[in-house]
């Protein structure tokens, strides 16, 4: 493959790509394959299904909106039986009802389906290496429910109550359009530690069981006994 | 009863009423008949063997036999009483019992002597002097007085007038044999005047304070004045000779008459009459037989009570006679109707009387005050009803108040509720009215282009840039609706990141300055068309410069600026390191039309918010300024 001379290392990292409309799922092979990526595509939940039956991918890219059911569904899957699978949802408007969804069952970020070439490769290599990326409206969203209001604002649940004060003040710098290195200058951290919040914040977002789920949504009072 | 039409009609009406009359007429008859019946009835007595009735008379120094009961002159001084005398055998059997004298009925007053030694003498006893009131008497004969066989029993009658002085059958006997008869004639015609007087003093009470309560029903206060004399003429005492302190005391004589001119108003009031000054008439009696007592004596009072007095009562209950039963029959009035029945009863009783003063019946049982009672209870009664209907009246008020505020509140509801309906209606169809706008301005005019450049054929990355411009313009609506609690902040942190996508592939670095942490001021007015107008200056900026420019970095910086004045704005910067272009005097550019047209675009947008534009541009590139008003408008004034 012409790809293997300016990315050796992405070899051996296979993708799963969940996505109906072919032009797209045409377009997003292109820009992954070109960056040197193994890419399988399924247009449907039961192709997708069949894939992870081959083996777990490093990354899952998918659509939420499937002939044959909802990405969210295959996303708390792959999360329970590959738990080191990177899950990315890929979104026409990157909009928070479907992006927190995914978030709360496994995904760490979106991919638009619209993005440069160039920035689909960045961004899943960045995933890949570590660095969840988080959009400044998805922060938004995130921090505007961390702030105490007599009703919950519309839109999926999400239960904030574990993010920390500092975890908090970053999500506020991204939602402000702050670089990472701003942020870290502002509240007195180190640049490289910012990466390493922002996974912290996804995993605490995520309902692992749905006893767990449960019992969240009992401690936030949207559910009563 | 015979049954009334269901349904009177105007000449019905007469009818109607008329036999109406008939029937209250004959159950007025029924009770009259019904009270002779009962005042036919004679007293107990005592055993006929202690009677004694033949007397011995002495008066003016004459002697005469004479039988009880007996009529005596209306006036006696003193010192001529006339003296009854009589002797009565009592048994050997008999000396280890207490006999006693017992006289059940007399005119003013008795003294009682046995074998010469007065035992007895009433005067002491104001109240049994009352000629109004049938008081009894029975005298204890001390046992030494008594003699085995024949004694003598001598009675004084006191006689003051204006009645003719009266003595009944005089029984002397053992007190035990005697004493049950002297109790119940004492029961009769002491005690019960006693309660009725006190019914009369509770009645005065609630009355005064009903009338206190409701000034505007004279009727209450006109009976409790009423109600008040009856009760002060039943207690005070009237003394037998005339003092200086018996003065004001002869007043009250005229208690009746003036009772009687109150209880008829009253009756003409409760009947619905309205009050006429020559009413006042009603009173004179009364008023003359006080002045009479005042000025006058004693003596002339009571002589002119016959004739003012007693025709007043009289008068009084023929008028209340008539006036209720107009009043029952017209206006089915239950009070007017136990009104009038009580009235014919005391009507009868007072007939009665008249017919013992003048001595057509030889009784002197006076019933007319007793009969009284009849009218307290019918007060009473009348009363009572009224107070029961008026607090129907009220629950029935009361639930349909309860009803009718029901009624309110459930319109009142709906109208809110259509209220609240109709203003989220608006206030939907005015944020589609403006959501329509935006894509109209954004991703329509987008998407045409990509009709028109696919039509045409040629350039496929001219149609993937209006495509995607249309995806980012859709993303910069949906954003835009975000709450972001008036923190511009937050939707420049979006844009950032939109830019930074859009500048990449053209290798176009964006340096993003803040001036300070919190970077704009908060405005709570902040609505999402300002904000999408904001964000189309700042992208028809960025556009400039990539397209038109050919700039190499890019500078967006964000402060907050001290005014002059104090206040706080905000201000935005975009400035590139392209090769710039002249403006014109007028604002314009001396550029491209298109390029004109998109600053002119800013122009207009800037002003819609209430912001300032400042552009300056030259060999060293392009600024953009866009100065933040205080206060963002309310309305969108500039937009047709």
């Amino acid at each position: 493959m012409n790809a293997s001379s300016n990315e050796p290392s992405a070899r051996a990292i296979n993708i799963l790509l969940v996505e109906d409309d072919a032009p797209t799922s045409w377009r997003l092979q292109d820009a992954l394959s070109k960056a040197g990526y193994q890419v399988r595509a399924a247009g449907t939940l039961a192709e997708a299904r069949a894939a992870l039956a081959d083996g777990a991918p490093k990354v899952l890219l998918t659509d939420l909106q499937l002939p044959d059911g909802h990405g969210v569904d295959l996303i708390r899957e792959t999360r329970q039986r590959f738990p080191d699978t990177e899950i990315m949802v890929i979104s026409i408007l990157g909009d928070e009802e479907s992006v927190i969804s995914a978030i709360t069952v496994g995904a760490t970020g979106y991919l638009l389906k619209d993005a440069f070439p160039t920035d689909i490769a960045a961004t899943v290599r960045d995933l890949v290496a570590g660095h969840s990326p988080i959009s400044a409206s998805i922060a938004r969203f995130i921090v505007r429910r961390t702030q105490n209001s007599v009703e919950p604002p519309p839109g999926p649940p999400l239960n904030t109550t574990k993010l920390t004060p500092r975890e908090i003040d970053i999500l506020w710098g991204i939602a402000k359009g702050f670089s990472y290195a701003e942020i870290a200058g502002h509240l007195g951290l180190s640049r490289q530690t910012v990466p390493g919040h922002i996974k912290s914040i996804y995993r605490k977002l995520e309902v692992h069981t749905r006893g767990e789920a449960v019992f969240e949504a009992v401690q936030q009072g949207l559910i009563k006994l | 009863m015979t049954e009334a039409p269901a349904r009177p009609g105007p000449r019905d009406l007469r009818q109607w009423r008329g036999s109406r009359i008939i029937q209250y007429v004959m159950l007025q008859a029924l009770i009259a008949a019904l009270c002779l019946l009962a005042l036919r009835q004679s007293l107990p007595e005592p055993p006929a063997e202690y009677r004694l009735s033949e007397f011995h008379l002495h008066e003016g120094g004459a002697e005469r036999a004479v039988t009880l009961p007996l009529f005596t002159a209306s006036r006696y001084a003193v010192e001529n009483s006339p003296r009854f005398i009589a002797q009565f055998t009592r048994p050997a059997g008999e000396a280890g019992r207490l006999w006693s004298v017992f006289l059940p009925r007399f005119t003013n007053g008795v003294e009682v002597a046995v074998n010469g030694v007065v035992i007895h003498d009433s005067r002491r006893d104001p109240a049994a002097n009352r000629p109004d009131r049938n008081t009894p008497q029975i005298a204890d004969i001390p046992a030494p007085l008594l003699r085995d066989g024949v004694n003598d029993l001598s009675i004084r009658l006191f006689v003051r007038g204006p009645i003719a002085g009266f003595l009944d059958r005089v029984w002397v006997g053992p007190d035990e044999a005697l004493r049950p008869y002297y109790d119940m004639r004492t029961m009769l015609f002491v005690t019960l005047p006693v309660v009725f007087s006190a019914w009369q003093a509770i009645l005065a009470v609630i009355l005064g304070i009903m009338w206190v309560m409701r000034r505007h029903e004279p009727a209450y206060g006109v009976l409790a004045a009423a109600m008040v004399t009856g009760f002060l003429q039943a207690f005070l005492q009237t003394p037998m000779e005339d003092t200086p302190l018996s003065r004001l005391n002869v007043v009250l004589i005229s208690s009746a008459p003036l009772e009687s001119a109150l209880v008829l108003t009253f009756a003409l009031l409760l009947c619905g009459w309205r009050w006429r000054r020559w009413w006042l008439v009603f009173f004179l009696p009364g008023i003359v037989l006080a002045l009479s007592g005042l000025i006058g004596s004693h003596a002339v009072s009571r002589a002119l009570f016959p004739f003012l007095g007693v025709p007043m009562v009289g008068l009084t209950l023929l008028i209340t006679a008539f006036a209720t039963a107009r009043s029952w029959a017209r206006q089915h009035n239950v009070a007017a109707f136990l009104l009038g029945c009580a009235a014919t009863i005391m009507l009868t009783c007072w007939i009665v009387d008249l017919l013992s003063v003048f001595q057509i019946v030889p009784n002197r049982i006076f019933v007319a005050r007793l009969s009284y009672s009849a009218i307290l209870v019918a007060i009473g009664a009348g009363l009572t009803w009224r107070f029961a209907r008026a607090l129907n009246q009220v629950d029935g008020f009361a639930g349909r108040l309860v009803a009718q505020v029901r009624e309110a509140e459930d319109k009142l509801k709906a109208s809110f509720a259509r209220e609240e309906e109709r203003a989220r209606a608006a206030a939907l169809a005015r944020e589609r009215a403006r959501l329509m706008r935006d894509l109209h301005d954004g991703l329509g005019g987008q998407l045409v282009s990509i009709v028109a450049l696919s039509e045409r054929g040629t350039g496929s990355a001219d149609i993937g840039d209006a495509a995607r411009a249309a995806l980012k313009d859709l993303r910069l609506v949906i954003d835009s609706m975000d709450d972001i609690g008036g923190d511009l902040m937050l939707a420049l942190g979006s844009w950032r990141e939109r830019a930074m996508a859009q500048l990449r592939p053209h290798d176009i670095a964006l340096d993003w300055h803040i001036a300070s942490a919190q970077g704009l001021p908060v405005h709570p007015e902040l609505r999402p068309w300002h904000v999408i107008q904001i964000v189309r200056i700042l992208d028809e900026a960025l556009t400039n410069a990539v397209k038109h420019a050919g700039a190499r970095r890019i500078t967006v910086r964000i402060e907050t600026m001290q005014g002059a004045d104090g206040v706080e704005r905000g201000c935005i910067t975009v400035a590139d390191d392209g090769k710039g272009f002249v403006l014109a005097a007028d604002g314009g550019g001396a550029i491209g039309s298109k390029a004109a047209r998109g600053l002119r675009n800013m122009q207009d947008r800037a002003a819609r918010c209430g912001a300032e534009l400042g552009l300056s541009s030259g060999a060293g590139g392009t600024e953009v300024k866009l100065q933040l008003p205080h206060r963002f408008p309310d309305s969108d004034a500039a937009t047709g």
